[in-house]
């Protein structure tokens, strides 16, 4: 194998493929990333056995081949050469070394033979839609904060995407950790109304949040029951999926509250931010105690003090006293996009439900702290 | 094949497995025989690791002749005079133990009561009665078990080495001494030198002599007495230092009625009361004496009667954690002073070590000395409190003193009134604020999260039932649960500071934490968990420069504090020097 390529444009791919390989393995060649010279270009592909991500780069093949190379010194190389360099890439016949050229660096990395790679065998992926990129950015971006960390109940460990019929056909996506929920949805794209409901690996959503920040306009999914694949121009993304059954969220969501509370996001999430600061580091609540016209929010700690703020709001319903755990109201203020925030509440010990006064299609469910 | 009825002399040897299983357990029986006997003074005698001889001799009652007949027969005793099993006084009362051991060795007992002409003996050899025969003695009894287990070679082979079995036979011994003061014992093993425990008076006083002499001194110095009353149940005794621990829980010492036993009831209450004090699995020294109508306790569980069942195991268990925990609070200012000890064994093994040191140091003297005073500031300590010249002399009186220089930036020196205390400023830091932050738990109660989706977790029925019942307490933890049919329960709110967590798994531990220890210290753990990292990170770190104001102010905070004398990860916090023993180190003394 014998390529010559822009530094660049192997920076580029590089950045994008060697984030799935783990940092430690115990199987050596998952460290390595794949390089394959085709008629068409260079070929490089990562994987972490749950997650691949190839990605084609134009090059000068002069002769075709393909071998493996560790994949954070390969990028740690390249990145550290010189801007606009032209770097060659070509493999020692006999022996399994690759020589990285460029000017008047050489480099020889050590290679494992690109037949022992794993392949994330995908299989028939029968479901294929188109949806914009800023439309998989607004059901990934606004659900990611709710994904589940606890290990033991992995099925809440990603994003549930899945369509629905409600008024028309929908792509929903829901996240919760069993203290809050997200939910979000867009109309469905053609071909999505028949897909299974899948459950999107906590990795896989980073990871198509990343490539989302270069892509173009459109991006192509594929879904089968066990796997996904997200093709975003030169870049396609093949993942596992989390073989478990997504909760039935439908019922936690409460459409009977008839409190009413309308504030202005950005004053709200400045005075929860500043309430708390008095809070200890962990478990930090903060009291939202609610009068006709008036929202009081006050954060009680008995080693420093207390702090108080008042707001006025647009709340007309009985007087309420409610707690929450103030990072979770400032994670879910941060995804409202409007001015206004709207806040549906029952009593202190039922969820709450909140959501933007302007635009539809997202909603976030919040159980309260006793305090 | 018929069924028939087995010859007596196997009914023996069957019995005799659950009673005599190894030399320790034929020393334990005789002792406590020799003890319902009455004796002032008892003797005991190895050789071959108690498997070649064990002999008792005791100065009690002993035996009529004809008595002695029946005592080598089963189930005959004269310890339960009116067949009330609910009210046992005495250690023994089964009328197993001398059958037992007569049908797996060579037994003799030779026996006279005070106002009888001569003494008796009997000889039972592999379950065979010999016939009484005379034998000469003074009033008492005298108890030889020859060639254990010679009848029953398979039982033989488990036997551990000679030296462990005569190991555990001399601490079946110990037990029992520690827990009658009021005898005297003498030991006689053939690899030591012989042991004697003088008689003590009854009473407090008598136990804490006799604890000294058995315990020996480490644990006399590193200990606090422990006092505790509830109802009719009464414990005294002694609780080790949580600098002073093992590796395993064998010195504890527990006994209830004066019974030495190992009950889990009295095992987990010792671990509950030391959960923060010690690292996981280090044990904590403790010899406990829990005294009660005897009708409140049923010894009558185990034919080796090491475990007791209460009548009420929560008020024992409650009164053993507070008594604990109220004597560890008081003296928990204190920290283990084996350190000096240590260092002194150092300097006495390393005898001519001065020298030797000095000897590779001179070549360095020939060093430039200039380029050497370049170095100097390096040896200077880290801060220095001698520069501000007048100290209140009134702090040398108090416990940790006052002061004098931190070193490595990491240890304070202070000198006390009687010698100096080297303290490690981040362990004792990292103490405060976590006794801070756990009194903040106490005080506000912990702030609890709902949960959206009840979790629902299967368990036994028992089990469920068991915590269902706790409800109120768990909840007061921050944990809110109800009772979900017969086998299930479901967690509605969990405490907000362990974030999220796995409340299925959180449960379960509990369950099964209560179902051995009856207690609810899995949850009380987590938090502190989370309180014992949130303290230690909001500590001062070694490392850092002290001013002498500031040394002196962590001085005074951790005698305020209860159990500031280790971490919470059961290091010690300081170290203290006595005078003496540094007098010691320069052949002062």
């Amino acid at each position: 194998m014998k390529v010559t390529l822009e530094r660049s444009e192997l920076v580029k791919a590089l950045a994008h493929v060697h984030r799935v390989v783990e940092r430690r393995n115990t199987i050596p060649i998952l460290a390595n990333v794949l390089i394959r010279a085709g008629k068409a270009g260079l070929e490089l592909k990562a994987t972490d056995l749950d997650l691949e991500i190839v990605e084609s780069v134009p090059a000068e093949v002069k002769s075709q081949g393909a071998t493996t190379v560790p994949a954070h010194m390969l990028y740690d190389i390249v990145l550290k050469l010189a801007e606009g360099a032209q770097v060659q890439l070509e493999t020692a016949g006999d022996r399994a070394t690759l020589l990285v050229r460029a000017g008047r660096s050489r480099f020889t990395l050590q290679t494992l033979p690109e037949g022992d790679f794993p392949d994330l065998a995908a299989g028939e992926l029968p479901h294929r839609f188109t949806l914009a990129a800023k439309d998989l950015k607004r059901l990934l971006d606004k659900t990611q904060f709710a994904i589940s960390t606890e290990e033991t109940r992995y099925y809440l460990n990603g994003i549930y995407l899945h369509a629905i019929d409600d008024k028309g056909a929908k792509l929903r996506a829901v996240a919760t950790d069993g203290h809050r929920l997200a939910q979000v949805e867009i109309p469905a794209p053609k071909g999505a109304a028949g897909m299974p409901g899948v459950i999107v690996p906590r990795k896989t959503v980073n990871e198509v949040q990343r490539l989302l920040e270069d892509a173009g306009e459109e991006v192509a999914a594929e879904v089968s029951p066990t796997k996904i694949r997200f093709t975003l121009g030169k870049t396609v993304l093949t993942s596992k999926l989390i073989d478990g059954t997504f909760p039935d969220y439908a019922r936690v969501i409460p459409l009977g509250n008839d409190k009413t509370l309308v504030v202005d996001k950005g004053e709200f999430a400045a005075a929860v931010d500043r309430v708390s600061t008095v809070s200890s580091e962990r478990g930090r609540a903060v009291k939202l105690s609610l009068s006709d016209g008036k929202l009081t929010l006050s954060v009680t700690n008995p080693d420093s003090g207390s702090a108080t703020e008042e707001l006025e709001v647009d709340y007309g319903a009985e007087a309420l006293d409610i707690g929450f755990n103030s990072r979770y109201l400032l994670d879910i203020a941060a995804q409202i996009e409007g001015e206004k925030a709207e806040l549906k509440l029952a009593d202190p010990g039922s969820p709450t439900l909140l959501r933007d006064k302007e635009t539809a299609g997202a909603i976030y469910v919040l159980m309260p702290m006793r305090v | 094949m018929t069924v028939r009825q087995l010859p007596e002399a196997v009914v023996n040897r069957i019995a005799a497995g659950e009673v005599v299983e190894r030399p320790a357990s034929v020393v334990k029986e005789l002792v406590e025989n020799a003890l319902d006997a009455g004796a002032r003074r008892i003797e005991v005698v190895l050789a071959g690791g108690g498997i070649g001889l064990v002999r008792v001799t005791d100065d009690g009652s002993g035996m009529s002749a004809a008595d002695l007949a029946l005592a080598v027969e089963r189930h005959a005793t004269s310890k339960l005079p009116d067949d009330d099993l609910f009210s046992v006084s005495t250690l023994g009362f089964r009328g197993e133990a001398l059958p037992a051991i007569g049908a797996v060795a060579k037994l003799s007992i030779v026996t006279r009561t005070p106002d009888a002409d001569g003494a008796s003996e009997i000889l039972v050899e592999g379950g065979k009665k010999h016939a009484l025969r005379p034998a000469a003695l003074g009033p008492g009894t005298r108890v030889e078990v020859r060639e254990l287990f010679y009848a029953t070679p398979a039982r033989r082979k488990f036997l551990k080495s000679e030296r462990a079995e005569s190991a555990a036979a001399i601490e079946a011994v110990r037990r029992l001494a520690l827990a009658r003061p009021d005898v005297a014992f003498t030991l006689v093993a053939e690899d030591r030198a012989p042991v004697t425990y003088a008689a003590q008076a009854h009473g407090a006083e008598g136990r804490h002599l006799r604890m000294a002499d058995v315990l020996g001194a480490e644990l006399r110095d590193n200990a606090v007495a422990v006092e505790g009353t509830r109802e009719d149940v009464a414990i005294s005794g002694l609780a080790g230092l949580p600098t002073l621990s093992r590796a395993n829980s064998l010195a504890q010492y527990l006994f209830v009625n004066g019974r030495p036993v190992r009950d889990k009831v009295l095992l987990g209450a010792v671990r509950a009361a030391y959960a923060d004090l010690l690292h996981g699995g280090r044990y904590p020294l403790v010899a406990l004496f829990v005294s009660l109508d005897p009708r409140e306790v049923d010894v009558n569980v185990h034919p080796a009667k090491t475990e007791v069942r209460f009548r009420d195991p929560g008020l024992v268990r409650g009164l053993l954690v507070r008594a604990l925990k109220d004597a560890l609070a008081q003296g928990s200012r204190r920290s283990a002073s084996t350190g000096a000890e240590r260092f002194s064994s150092f300097a006495r093994r390393n005898g001519g070590g001065a020298a030797g040191w000095r000897r590779s140091a001179a070549p360095l003297h020939g060093f430039a000395e200039e380029s050497q005073a370049a170095f100097d500031s390096l040896n200077v300590p880290s801060a220095d409190v001698r520069t501000p010249a007048a100290l209140p002399a009134d702090t040398l009186d108090r416990p940790l003193g006052a002061a004098r220089a931190q070193v490595h930036e990491t240890y304070i020196v202070a000198q006390t009134e009687d010698g100096l205390v080297l303290v490690d400023q981040h362990a004792a830091h990292e103490r405060l604020v976590y006794e801070r932050l756990k009194a903040a738990l106490e005080r506000d109660g912990v702030a609890r999260q709902m949960l959206l989706v009840p979790a629902v977790v299967e368990l036994d029925p028992a089990d469920a039932s068991a915590l269902v019942e706790r409800a109120n307490e768990l909840s007061g933890l921050g944990l809110v649960i109800e009772a979900f049919g017969p086998g299930a329960v479901l967690v509605r709110e969990v405490p907000a500071l362990l974030g999220e967590t796995d409340a299925a798994g959180l449960v379960r531990d509990l369950a099964e934490h209560m179902a051995e220890w009856d207690s609810t210290l899995p949850l009380e753990r987590r938090l502190l968990a989370v309180a014992s990292s949130m303290s230690c990170h909001g500590s001062v770190r070694a490392g850092r420069r002290l001013k002498p104001d500031e040394m002196n102010a962590l001085l005074r905070a951790m005698e305020g504090t209860d159990y500031a004398g280790q971490c919470n990860h059961g290091r010690p916090t300081y170290v203290e020097l006595k005078l003496a023993d540094i007098e010691k180190l320069f052949g002062r003394r």
